[in-house]
């Protein structure tokens, strides 16, 4: 299923943001959204999953989205397992989801309350859960904050193979670090 | 999870209750007049010719059972009522003058009401009402409130089903409001309780008890059934909060 965004105008205050954007999306790409920071990455993503009512364009409806959030959302005192529960399946999926999550998260903490993990832990639970959630289209808000190169590469990795044909889009203000992957850039209005 | 207590600290508590003990037994022989002022041998040796009569478990079982089903009908209530008027603001703004007037008048007002208008009977359940229910709405209220604003956006963009929403995300930030609003309202709905039966004398309560030890003068027996009701009101109360702390787990 295509993305296609047109005519898009928003104005935070004074300061436009987007005036009269165009963008298309095509169903399994994989994008990546770069500027520099207070350039609307994040308001995209917001008026993508409907957070957010642009002034003026159309965006598509009835698209489902999962999302990594820019701050990791995750339920407090619950396990990694209960985050991915929280948003597909139910007490029957638990050996499931601990499969899903082992990929990227060392398994002797995966039943540990997610405020024990480390920082780098909980993003990583927060990009599981993404993934694990139904979804026509997967959206992450700088989703490598905080992760070193050999996780960056980990993650990523995973990424890509659990994507299962649904669309990425994915914003980052630090586009070299994922030069090895196959992504397409999208550019933001100046 | 609470640290397990020290045998210092027992040891401790231990001695300011023999303290307290002291003083009281001290000022009950420096007025000299058991009448006046029971000491804790009397009240004890009170107690002791109480417990084993049948007015004593019928008043006991008559009191508990009231304040207890007034205060689980105003517990259930104020959360049903609290959740509505989360949910419909204009049944907040509909509420408020009431809940106010709940909270401000007098409870001896509410208690001469009452018995006016359905006799002693319900008094105590009534009265245990009106004091728990404002109590709970608002608790539930600000617990409600408190909710995280960010998991609830996430839990709507993942189309997270409304009712485990609101167990693991409500519920969860509701629980310490309503511990708190329990366990403050708990001691309330006794002290208003007994102090209903006292003024309003329903059969098989300890108020009548109370007033009864107030008309012969035993002064020994009111400090039996103090006694009693703190012992009771403690009991409950640690009851219900396990009761709240298990399902809030």
């Amino acid at each position: 299923m295509d993305i296609v965004i047109k005519g898009l105008s928003h104005r935070f205050g004074e300061k436009l943001i987007f005036e009269n954007y165009d963008l298309t999306l095509e169903g399994g790409g994989l994008y990546g959204l770069t500027a520099p920071s207070g350039r609307g990455k994040t308001t995209l993503l917001r008026i993508l999953m409907g957070l957010l009512i642009p002034d003026a364009g159309t965006v598509p409806q009835g698209v489902r989205y999962s999302a990594v959030f820019q701050t990791d959302r995750l339920l407090p005192g619950r396990s990694a397992v209960d985050q991915l529960l929280f948003v597909r399946g139910g007490r029957k999926d638990r050996a499931e989801a601990a499969r899903f999550l082992a990929g990227l998260l060392p398994e002797n903490c995966l039943n540990q309350p997610v405020g024990e993990l480390s920082g780098g832990m909980q993003r990583r639970v927060a990009i599981a859960r993404a993934l694990w959630a139904d979804s026509d289209c997967v959206l992450m808000d700088e989703p490598f904050t905080g992760l070193d190169e050999a996780t960056l590469r980990q993650t990523a990795d995973f990424i890509l193979q659990a994507l299962h044909g649904r669309t990425l889009l994915l914003s980052t203000h630090q586009k070299e670090r994922l030069e090895a992957y196959p992504f397409t850039w999208v550019k933001l209005p100046e | 999870m609470k640290p397990a207590k020290s045998p210092r600290r027992y040891l401790r508590g231990l001695l300011v209750t023999l303290f307290w003990l002291g003083v009281w037994q001290a000022v009950s022989m420096l007025v000299a007049k058991p009448v006046l002022f029971a000491s804790p041998v009397d009240t004890v040796k009170a107690l002791i010719k109480l417990v084993p009569g049948e007015d004593f478990w019928r008043a006991v079982l008559g009191s508990c059972g009231r304040i207890a089903l007034g205060f689980f009908l105003a517990l259930a209530l104020g959360l049903l009522v609290g959740i509505a008027a989360f949910r419909f603001s204009l049944l907040r703004t509909l509420l408020s003058p009431l809940l106010t007037m709940m909270k401000t008048v007098p409870v001896a007002s509410f208690i001469i009401l009452i018995l006016v208008w359905f006799g002693a009977s319900s008094l105590t359940v009534i009265v245990a009402m009106l004091i728990v229910f404002p109590q709970i709405y608002f608790a539930t209220l600000s617990g409600l409130e408190s909710t995280d604003r960010e998991l609830l956006e996430l839990s709507d963009v993942f189309h997270v089903p409304g009712l485990r929403v609101a167990w693991q995300v409500f519920r969860p930030a509701l629980w310490p409001y309503l511990m708190g609003a329990c366990a403050s309202a708990l001691g309330m709905s006794w002290k208003a309780g007994i102090a209903a039966e006292v003024i309003g004398n329903p059969e098989h309560s300890i108020g009548e008890q109370m007033y009864l030890s107030k008309i012969y003068m035993d002064t020994a027996e009111l400090f039996a059934w103090t006694l009693t009701v703190i012992l009771l009101s403690s009991a409950f109360e640690k009851a219900v909060l396990w009761l709240l702390r298990k399902v809030g787990k």
